[in-house]
């Protein structure tokens, strides 16, 4: 008995010993014939398909599906700041082509100050298998792949395996009743070029603004985007790390884009995925976006250059950016009549307008004097602009008033507000200047003349920056030559405007007194606010030279004043002595003049005078010094200004230095940081490019952990408190 | 009065025009430090103004770094390079308070025992040289020149993967931009994106 039942026994063993092999070796079959997943270290990988089967001719979607363990990610296909894409090579039986990988939407993946992107979790990266109508039924295929990939947590391992998937050929392919859903799902949920949104990318500066325009019929409640981000495909393009910051333009969505810290040449055309939490309507979590890039871009800012976002990393979103076309010409038209109020300007157009209310011309003169003027000043609005923007293309930094940052421009600029003041004054006539040949000519041709006067208001305008010409002047030389050129034109339209519009209809003129003394007197008044301009244009010399330079100046304008007295004296008829007198002296003024022209706009910084109280808060500007005090928790006030811009000076003494203002920037501790542009200086042009614009001034104020707020160009005391109180 | 004045205009924006086309377009300064390396002295960038010097963002612990140094490339740029006079300095910029973080003596003892031959390691405990250069990568290469300028920055090779076999193969950049910088002509590839594991700020 014991025997039987121990070969029994032993038999038994053998029996159930094989069943299970048998299992084993089924589900070994069956898992391979799915391919089974095999599992690296922190990352489970398989090959799956969508169906049973391939049918001969149709494709069929197959997907690399990656499990990572939590907290491990692998890349997208522009991996970020560090990390490598994943890659899959196929080994293909005949008859069978494999496409590219369909890459999901990425995540942001922040690591420290450095961003990648990715996935986390578990990702499909499909692809689709193309079979060729000619297989034959009833074979099954074998496709090997090698799969590639870095997977990183803190530390980043990179891991290969090789996978195998086997499938029949059949002409009935039923779905996969486990990955058939899925990957329909993520087929779905690809991103896919965006159906009703209209998408435009601008560029300024070290931003980019992509305008993202919802559908036009799209209902009221439809949902708010929420939370948007922008994935470039190739690298050297956005940086990945800094904030995209969101906001709205009318219906629009404006995300700011900042520009690569290493851009690479050939960045024409905004390309990649924009992802958005609440989704875009019927077209899902992310689309995909490919349009040109209007505008110029410059490289940004390093990533981890500051303990706190720099200078330029969160950048405001001014209005040059969402200045279309239309709009910066209307800025230009609206500043250049502006400009006609401006100490620089008025005095000389007063006369000319009053020049031409006394003589009592017929209409058709008048207005082709009118027409000749406004042609002087929109053509040398456009020279200046032009040659502004031909030297900024050789690489020179420089920026709107960049004429008056070289002192031997500002000396003749002084020496030519002068003169036309002791024209006023009555010290000489301009025609007794002039031989009489000439003089009658310039009388006869009324219209050259005017054009003349036409050039010389703009000349001594452009030390003048009016309100909203900042913003226009920034469009204008961001863009191409035409955008460059219409704006500069619009300038000079509205500057000539209401000059041509009094001319136009001179019914005014009636209403004048006739010409008396009256007029004598008021030319003779006009004449102080030019000789203001010249004391002011010699403080600008001295900011940029030293005292010496204005005594010199002085000197200079001395001479100029006795050799036009007494070149009078001779044209009335005096004697030849006064004429030698007045010789020698011009001369010896121009002789002490010409180290003032001959001098180096860079040379060496002259020895600073003792500040004022006011000015000893003042920190001077360097990007590095503003990222500290940012980093440090501090708001910081940048004054982008100059000695030769007015309007930076009237808000210095009217604004930013009364007691209120003081206090209020005392009270919250805010940092004072001044960018002096008097003379050139390449740091203060590449800032200010890069908050779009070219001109002072410029106000800022960094909130820390917050948007930065640029300020209008005519500052007042209001706005500025009403800035600080929301700090 | 006027004519004279636009002559000066004139001769002025000339003048200016032609001081642009003459100047040559130069890299960027590369920006200064101090660091102490892993013998205890401090190092500063300044020290080598008149030589050519080559920064080496490195990190132990990275695969992509051990690729160069497995296969012996880094170490064989190292050599070839300083016999050139060549200044060549690895820097470590791993945070202090982050876990890959190596002591001098580790750090030393790593570089000694990969047989490597930089002039000088350095530790940028706070890691404040990593941000003031921007390095994203490790391994990322930075050539200064002896004016002190930044002649190329990027990936030290063209072969982005872990493999260590694809160093042999690669065509690398900081040979051919120092072979360009020495011969006086200009660097052809002056920069590209790196490649690597993130620096560990």
């Amino acid at each position: 008995m014991p025997r039987f039942r121990l070969t029994g026994l032993l038999r038994a063993p053998r029996a159930i010993a094989r069943a299970p092999a048998l299992l084993v070796l089924t589900l070994a079959f069956a898992i391979s014939a799915a391919g089974a997943p095999v599992k690296t270290p922190h990352v489970e990988a398989e090959l799956v398909a969508a169906r049973t089967a391939l049918v001969p001719g149709e494709p069929l979607a197959v997907a690399l599906r990656l499990k990572m363990e939590p907290g491990w990610h692998t890349y997208w296909q522009n991996p970020g700041d560090s990390g490598l894409p994943t890659t899959l090579a196929w080994k293909l039986p005949a008859g069978v082509e494999a496409g590219p990988i369909e890459w999901p939407a990425p995540s942001l993946l922040p690591v420290g100050p450095l961003a990648n992107y990715g996935y986390e979790g578990e990702v499909l990266l499909l692809a689709d298998l193309k079979p060729a109508a000619t297989l034959a039924p009833g074979d099954t295929l074998q496709f090997n792949a090698r799969a590639d990939w870095l997977v990183c947590k803190e530390i980043c391992i990179p891991e290969g395996v090789d996978l195998t998937l086997a499938l029949p050929v059949s002409s009935n392919a039923p779905l996969d009743p486990r990955w058939g859903a899925p990957l329909a799902a993520a087929r779905a949920a690809l991103p896919q070029p965006p159906i009703g949104w209209r998408v435009s990318a601008q560029g300024a500066g070290a931003r980019v603004a992509l305008t993202l325009t919802p559908p036009t019929q799209a209902s009221p409640a439809a949902a708010d985007p929420g939370a948007m981000h922008f994935f470039p495909y190739a690298e050297a393009q956005i940086e990945p790390s800094p904030p995209q910051t969101l906001s709205r333009a009318g219906g629009a969505y404006v995300l700011t884009l900042p520009v690569a810290s290493n851009l690479a040449g050939g960045f024409t055309r905004v390309a990649g995925v924009v992802t958005a939490t609440h989704g875009f309507g019927a077209n899902g979590r992310a689309m995909t976006i490919d349009v040109p890039l209007v505008g110029s871009v410059v490289a940004g800012a390093k990533p981890a250059a500051a303990v706190a976002p720099a200078l330029n990393l969160v950048a405001p979103v001014p209005a040059a950016d969402h200045l279309t076309f239309a709009v910066a010409l209307l800025f230009a038209l609206i500043g250049g009549v502006i400009l006609n109020l401006m100490p620089c300007v008025f005095p000389v157009l007063s006369i000319k307008v009053l020049s031409f209310a006394t003589h009592h011309d017929n209409r058709r003169t008048l207005r082709r004097e009118a027409a000749a003027f406004a042609a002087g000043v929109v053509l040398t609005f456009v020279a200046l602009g032009l040659t502004l923007a031909a030297l900024r293309a050789a690489g020179e930094q420089l920026g709107w008033g960049f004429q008056l940052q070289s002192p031997a421009v500002v000396t003749a600029l002084a020496m030519l507000f002068f003169v036309l003041a002791l024209n006023l004054s009555g010290v000489f006539e301009f025609g007794q200047l002039a031989p009489s040949g000439v003089a009658g000519w310039s009388s006869q041709n009324r219209a050259l003349d005017a054009f003349g006067s036409g050039v010389l208001v703009v000349v001594i305008a452009s030390p003048c920056t009016a309100p909203f010409m900042g913003a226009a002047l920034g469009y204008a030389l961001a863009g191409s030559a035409a955008i460059t050129l219409s704006v500069f034109v619009a300038l000079g339209v509205g500057m000539a405007l209401p000059y041509v519009l009094l001319a136009w209809f001179p019914g005014w003129r009636r209403r004048l007194p006739r010409s008396g003394p009256w007029l004598i007197r008021f030319k003779q008044f006009l004449a102080f606010p030019l000789y203001a301009t010249v004391i002011w244009l010699a403080w600008v010399l001295g900011s940029q030279r030293d005292n010496d330079a204005v005594l010199r100046l002085f000197a200079v304008l001395l001479g100029v004043g006795y050799a036009l007295w007494t070149w009078r004296i001779v044209r009335t008829g005096g004697a030849r002595p006064w004429a030698l007198s007045g010789f020698a002296v011009l001369t010896g003024a121009l002789v002490l003049a010409w180290p003032l022209f001959a001098a180096d706009t860079d040379a060496a910084p002259r020895a600073k005078a003792a500040a004022a109280a006011e000015e000893a808060d003042w920190i001077a500007f360097t990007p590095r010094k503003v990222g500290e005090l940012t980093g440090a928790g501090r708001a910081v006030f940048v004054d982008f200004t100059a000695a030769w811009c007015v309007t930076c000076q009237v808000n210095k003494r009217l604004v930013l230095n009364t007691n209120d203002v003081r206090a209020a920037f005392a009270d919250r501790k805010v940092a004072l940081v001044r960018a002096d542009w008097t003379r050139r200086d390449a740091a203060i042009t590449q800032a200010l490019a890069e908050l779009g614009r070219n001109g002072v001034p410029v106000y800022v104020l960094y909130r820390p952990g917050r948007e930065p707020l640029l300020l209008p160009e005519v500052l007042q005391r209001q706005t500025l408190l009403d800035a600080l109180a929301t700090l | 009065m006027r004519i004279r004045f636009f002559t000066l205009m004139v001769a002025a924006a000339t003048m200016v025009a032609a001081g642009a086309a003459l100047a040559m377009a130069p890299g960027a300064p590369a920006p200064g430090f101090t660091i102490t390396d892993t013998a205890g002295k401090a190092v500063r960038l300044a020290d080598y103004r008149g030589k050519y010097v080559v920064l080496e963002w490195t990190n132990p612990e990275c695969p992509f770094v051990r690729k160069h140094y497995v296969s012996g490339n880094m170490q064989a740029l190292q050599k070839e390079w300083g016999a050139r006079e060549v200044v060549w300095l690895a820097v470590n910029s791993t945070n202090a308070s982050h876990p890959e973080f190596k002591t001098p003596a580790q750090m030393s003892d790593w570089i000694r025992a990969q047989g490597a031959a930089p002039a000088a390691t350095l530790l940028d405990a706070t890691s404040a040289t990593g941000r003031a250069y921007g390095a994203k990568t490790t391994p990322q290469m930075f050539v200064v020149d002896p004016a002190g300028n930044v002649i190329y920055q990027g990936a030290i090779d063209d072969r982005r993967s872990a493999n260590p076999a694809d160093a042999k193969t690669a065509n690398n950049y900081v040979r051919a931009a120092l072979n360009e910088a020495l011969a006086g002509k200009p660097v052809t590839v002056a920069s590209t994106t790196p490649y690597g594991c993130s620096v560990k700020y």
